[in-house]
């Protein structure tokens, strides 16, 4: 570092609080959200640093001086924060940052309007990244990183701050987006619920008055944990309306959506074209596609045993699991057409063993106890009309639309 | 599904941190943008891909088979 004198590091910190209490003063929100933009304004923000690692009775300056003093708390934790930061504490940068946001927020609440809402924006970012890097230094010294938990539950306290009726509500959508962030980093995912009901249920705020970025985000997550609940329409639902209004530029947040909305519409019967998945680098998906088209078992099974750890860790191993039932009607269907074109008066006839042998064709070695088995489920779940004539070993096809098609609709369950 | 090998690592990666691969990335506060045509839309699914035909090689080698066998029986 080069050399700092005593006067220009007072200088500096004088400066800095004179912008704070201004940009207070004139609810210059854009000027105050920079003051403690730690990430993204840090080459206006460490010469500050520095002149605090010089000049270290900053709290001197502050009770000196009314205009600063009202915010004392306020200032005095920020200053700490900074000055850690600068310093690479990033555990002790935290925990001030903590008590500026918790003395912050006792000030935006006295204010009638929602001017300083960018700030609290900044804030609410700030505290989710600065936490995950301070759990990072714990962990990396043997102790037990808590510091993200922390700054989820200081969110809670800002989401009850913004949820209520009143100007500052168009804010509470962004705090829970970042309380996503954090519960789907730490596995808590069942937290988002009570924020999700209170955003779902509000009559007194209309969920397209938010602004698109939370939407789009929000729609994202809520379509995530709908793909966990298995509740797929809804899934589709969420996830389709963050495809369509997400930014076109941002691909890895529409690629991100995708790895979802995917096996979701696929579920539903319905396929993605060739091109979603060559443009956004989703080809893991290609061959579960083809597997589809043409009914191929095998090439279904190989398709999951080839990307097994990356779908088992995005979660949706499970929903490709299933489409396993849909392969085996489209393979149905083909045997069906291929016997109709050879004998259309016997073609609504299939017999289990041509069946078997189709399978084992496709190296799926089963018995004629354990096909009938699927048939029986497949019938079941409206994949197949038809009934099962046991002694004959014979699914008899209903004539009038033997292979129901989903339509957009779960497979029944 | 082989069983692996237990991994000595374990212990490790508990400690280590959570981590969620699909985190969105953050909009910036004032970003803007044009939504999308909604033609484009359309032309990104296909329902209707569960037709009759039957002349793609996996139908014909198919075909073959179950012709195959039944000659056998």
């Amino acid at each position: 570092m080069a050399y700092l004198s005593m006067g220009e590091a007072h200088r500096r910190i004088t400066e800095y609080l004179n912008k704070f209490s201004d940009a207070v003063l004139y609810q210059d929100v854009t000027s105050l959200a920079r003051l403690f933009s730690f990430s993204s304004n840090s080459p206006s923000l460490l010469p500050v640093a520095d002149a605090l690692n010089v000049f270290q009775d900053a709290n001197r300056l502050i009770k000196q001086s009314d205009k600063f003093s009202q915010f004392g708390e306020i200032l005095a934790q920020l200053l700490r924060s900074l000055q850690s930061y600068r310093l690479g504490n990033l555990v002790d940068s935290y925990q001030a940052f903590e008590k500026f946001a918790n003395a912050f927020i006792q000030e935006f609440r006295n204010w009638e309007s929602a001017w300083a809402l960018e700030a609290l924006y900044v804030i609410a970012y700030e505290i989710r990244v600065l936490a995950e890097r301070a759990d990072r230094e714990l962990a990396s010294n043997g102790k037990s990183p808590e510091k993200l938990k922390g700054a989820g539950s200081f969110l809670m306290k800002v989401f009850g701050v913004l949820a209520g009726k009143g100007p500052k509500r168009v804010g509470a959508l962004y705090v829970t987006c970042q309380l996503f962030k954090i519960y789907f980093k730490l596995g808590t995912v069942h937290l988002c619920r009570s924020v999700i009901r209170s955003i779902e249920t509000a009559r007194i705020f209309d969920f397209e008055e938010f602004p698109r970025r939370d939407k789009v985000t929000y729609m994202y997550y809520t379509g995530r944990l709908e793909v966990f609940n298995e509740n797929f329409p809804a899934a589709d639902h969420k996830l389709s309306y963050a495809f369509a209004h997400c930014n076109p530029l941002r691909e890895e947040n529409i690629r991100m959506i995708l790895k979802y909305l995917i096996p979701v519409k696929l579920s539903l019967g319905i396929l993605p074209k060739a091109w979603i998945l060559e443009k956004y680098n989703l080809l893991e998906y290609s061959n579960v596609v083809q597997a589809l088209k043409r009914g191929d078992l095998r090439l279904l099974r190989h398709a999951l045993q080839e990307h097994e750890h990356q779908f088992l860790r995005s979660g949706v191993y499970l929903v490709l699991e299933k489409l396993e039932l849909q392969v085996y009607q489209r393979l149905l269907k083909k045997i069906y057409i291929i016997q109709k074109q050879k004998d259309p008066s016997k073609a609504h006839q299939l017999k289990l063993e041509v069946i078997v042998k189709a399978l084992k064709w496709l190296e799926i070695d089963m018995d004629l106890d354990e096909v009938e088995c699927i048939m029986t489920i497949l019938i079941y779940k409206n994949l197949l009309k038809g009934y099962f004539a046991h002694k004959s070993k014979v699914v008899v096809l209903s004539k009038q639309d033997p292979f129901p098609k989903l339509n957009g609709k779960p497979v029944n369950s | 599904m082989a069983t692996e090998q237990p991994k000595p690592a374990t212990e490790d990666v508990k400690i280590d941190l959570f981590e969620d691969d699909d985190e969105f990335e953050e909009f910036e506060i004032d970003e803007e943008w044009e939504e999308k045509e909604g033609k484009e839309v359309t032309q990104q699914w296909e329902d209707d891909w569960d037709d009759d035909d039957v002349n793609d090689d996996f139908s014909l080698q198919l075909r073959r088979e179950l012709e195959n066998n039944t000659e056998k029986n």
